[in-house]
């Protein structure tokens, strides 16, 4: 799961793609709102995190344009302005959420959480198939109850492909939703990490569709 | 002039003062017109009849012979038929004023015209110089009141050579003279009395017609008051324009005042909150290592937090309650709030509903405030309910009367007004209610409206907000 996180201030900034990236999404971040946008109209995130106050274009004017142009990821809007006109204007400018500041980061969390369930269609913070378990809550995975060491990306891979259980996904996909920006990407780590997954997996839970990419389904 | 002299009445009315300015000048000057020229009718009257009376006198003086016997007679008849016919008002008489009258006649009314018949002027004593005309006011035949001329004159050449003196004598009946004068008054003081109320129908017109802008501008006042205008519109006299063209800026400028306000506040809390933000997070992350210095540091961000807000709601509802011309419509307001909560709920599945509002009923302020208000009881609704909030809005003796219900736990009784007036935390287990209901109460208050807090039909708390209507 990759997120962007757009905020002028350098240590909130900071601190918000800390804990998201302790939480196990890929975080790119944005200082301004030129660069915001144009981040958000070319890479596929799967949440954005936004505040209003931006240097060179202000938040509200990013996400009309990021809407105007058909980009639908889920935007939570980070501000600390709270008043309820702000609040009408932000979602009705096409904002999913709203949060002001000061927020706690568990809320912040929580709510990021449900934008990306919600835009995936599923109601429960506990995603499942067949024995395997997710709880996004706190980013533990489950294999008949028996808790599964994962490392960062391994989480990663196994969280996007939960979020889109039974499609297929294919490797410049995943790669696209586990890696932040500036990471150095090479397309031959997915297979492995896939391999790996495979390894503390019941086997026959994600399918290499040739071609195409990798399907994760519960065996019938 | 001294304004405690004037009467109160005068002093607090524009009307009063304009008629009463111009209905005594004009009535003055009728007044004074009428009288001078009645009197110059009257003084015309007189030198008129006077002047007939001379005329009389110079032709009777004209006339004036001896006979034989040296008794007065005259030599032709005077030619006014008046003076022939008996007491015609016309009168002529002629005495011996030498004291020497002849045996068959006395002195006085020697000789006297044929109107007099047998009546003889009694003329005070007067001692008249030879040629001399003297005027007087006599008694007449039948007591009737006399204009009188006499004349004396003396004749040196007569038949016996003695020097005579008479007194010729012309009067006329004075009413001839007084009865046009009066009739003449009488019209006079007619045509003068209905000019007089045409005069003061015109000033009532005037003044009536001439304040007219004053009671538009009244009107206008009233809407910009209500809210139905946001400055003074229509057309004004040049005279009133720039007093309207003031007025108007003012108010644009103390929109601009609010406005920049308003935006200096939001800034303010802006530049608070990021800071807050930052610090309460590194003490979350620091939590670990130095647990109690975390929870006092999330303690006393949340506390400067919830401050911030209150006051930074006060100082913009203070600014912008007692703004004039403010006027939002209810039924936009209502949908964007509950489109957001639909948004910032969304994981609670709640069934949010809105009974019909009539399209045209207005908040008489800031739309701002009228969001800030709603926002606050929905929002609060929506945390408490269980899966149903319903917002109703009706007008009542100019006042919306809007009900936010859910189906929530409901607030026990007695604490709803400490919940109210203090802002405290009915429920810590629901986060960020703190303050809401009490800023909700603070603006009602500011706009001379009110919260109320009871047991909803739905069976959680109904909020009532009663608040200003635009007309």
């Amino acid at each position: 799961m990759r997120i962007l996180v757009v905020e002028d201030e350098p240590t909130l900034q900071n601190q918000l793609a800390h804990e998201l990236a302790a939480a196990g999404y890929a975080v790119d971040v944005a200082g301004n709102g030129i660069d915001a946008h144009y981040l958000g109209d070319t890479e596929p995130y799967d949440a954005v995190v936004l505040d209003l106050g931006l240097p060179q274009m202000d938040g509200i004017t990013v996400l009309r344009k990021w809407r105007a142009d058909k980009r639908t990821m889920p935007v939570l809007i980070l501000t600390a302005r709270d008043g309820w006109h702000e609040k009408v204007a932000g979602i009705d400018a096409g904002a999913d959420d709203y949060l002001t500041k000061p927020f706690h980061m568990e809320e912040l969390l929580a709510r990021l959480r449900a934008l990306i369930r919600r835009a995936g269609g599923h109601a429960d913070a506990e995603l499942s198939c067949g024995p395997l378990s997710l709880d996004t809550r706190n980013s533990r995975a489950t294999v008949d109850g028996r808790v599964l060491t994962l490392t960062s990306h391994e989480y990663r891979v196994l969280a996007y492909l939960m979020h889109h259980r039974d499609e297929i996904v294919s490797r410049s996909t995943l790669i696209e939703h586990i890696y932040a920006q500036d990471f150095d990407r090479d397309s031959n780590t997915v297979e492995v990490f896939i391999a790996r997954l495979r390894k503390k997996l019941p086997p026959g839970l994600i399918e290499t569709i040739r071609g195409l990419g990798y399907r994760l389904s519960a065996p019938k | 002039m001294n304004q405690s002299l004037l009467p109160a009445a005068f002093r607090r009315s524009l009307r009063i003062r304009l008629l009463a300015g111009t209905l005594s000048w004009i009535l003055l000057s009728i007044v004074l017109a009428g009288w001078g020229l009645d009197n110059l009718f009257r003084q015309h009257i007189a030198t008129q009849f006077h002047g007939e009376l001379t005329t009389h006198l110079d032709q009777l003086t004209a006339q004036l012979t001896m006979d034989e016997q040296g008794r007065p007679r005259l030599a032709l008849p005077l030619s006014d038929p008046r003076f022939s016919r008996p007491y015609a008002g016309h009168y002529w008489q002629i005495d011996r004023l030498d004291g020497q009258p002849e045996r068959d006649s006395p002195a006085i009314g020697q000789l006297r015209s044929r109107s007099l018949w047998d009546f003889v002027l009694n003329v005070p004593d007067d001692s008249l110089s030879d040629g001399a005309t003297h005027r007087h006011r006599i008694v007449g035949p039948e007591g009737k009141m006399l204009g009188m001329i006499e004349r004396s004159v003396r004749i040196d050449e007569t038949p016996d050579a003695r020097t005579r003196s008479f007194r010729l004598i012309v009067a006329a009946d004075e009413s001839l003279m007084l009865e046009p004068a009066a009739r003449f008054g009488k019209i006079l003081w007619l045509a003068l009395g209905i000019l007089a109320a045409g005069v003061v129908v015109a000033a009532l017109v005037q003044v009536f017609v001439g304040l007219a802008p004053l009671r538009q501008l009244h009107g206008a006042l009233g809407r910009v008051r209500n809210g139905e205008a946001p400055a003074l519109e229509g057309d004004f006299p040049v005279e009133i324009m720039p007093l309207i063209e003031e007025f108007n800026s003012v108010l644009s400028q103390n929109a601009e005042v609010v406005d920049r306000a308003r935006t200096q506040a939001g800034n303010l809390a802006h530049a608070l909150k990021t800071p807050l933000s930052v610090l309460a997070n590194a003490a979350d992350s620091h939590a670990r290592d130095n647990g109690e210095l975390a929870r006092l540091v999330g303690e006393q961000v949340s506390l400067a937090r919830t401050q911030v807000d209150y006051h930074l709601a006060r100082a913009q509802a203070a600014a912008t309650s007692r703004l004039p011309g403010a006027r939002t419509a209810v039924q936009p307001a209502i949908e964007g709030l509950l489109r957001t909560m639909r948004r910032i709920h969304a994981d609670r599945g709640l069934q949010l509903n809105l009974r019909p509002i009539p399209e045209t009923l207005s908040f008489r302020g800031e739309a701002q405030d009228l969001q800030e208000m709603l926002g606050n009881l929905l929002d609060n609704a929506c945390k408490w309910a269980r899966q149903t909030v319903e917002c109703s809005v009706r007008h009542e003796a100019g006042c919306l009367v809007i009900d936010i219900d859910d189906d929530g736990a409901g607030l026990p009784a007695e604490q709803r007004e400490a919940v109210i007036r203090r802002g405290i935390r009915a429920d810590e287990l629901v986060p960020g209610s703190g303050l809401g209901l009490a800023i909700v109460d603070d603006l009602a208050r500011l706009y001379g409206g009110q919260l109320e807090l009871s047991d909803s039909p739905l069976g959680g708390l109904r909020a009532r907000l009663t608040l200003p209507a635009a007309a």
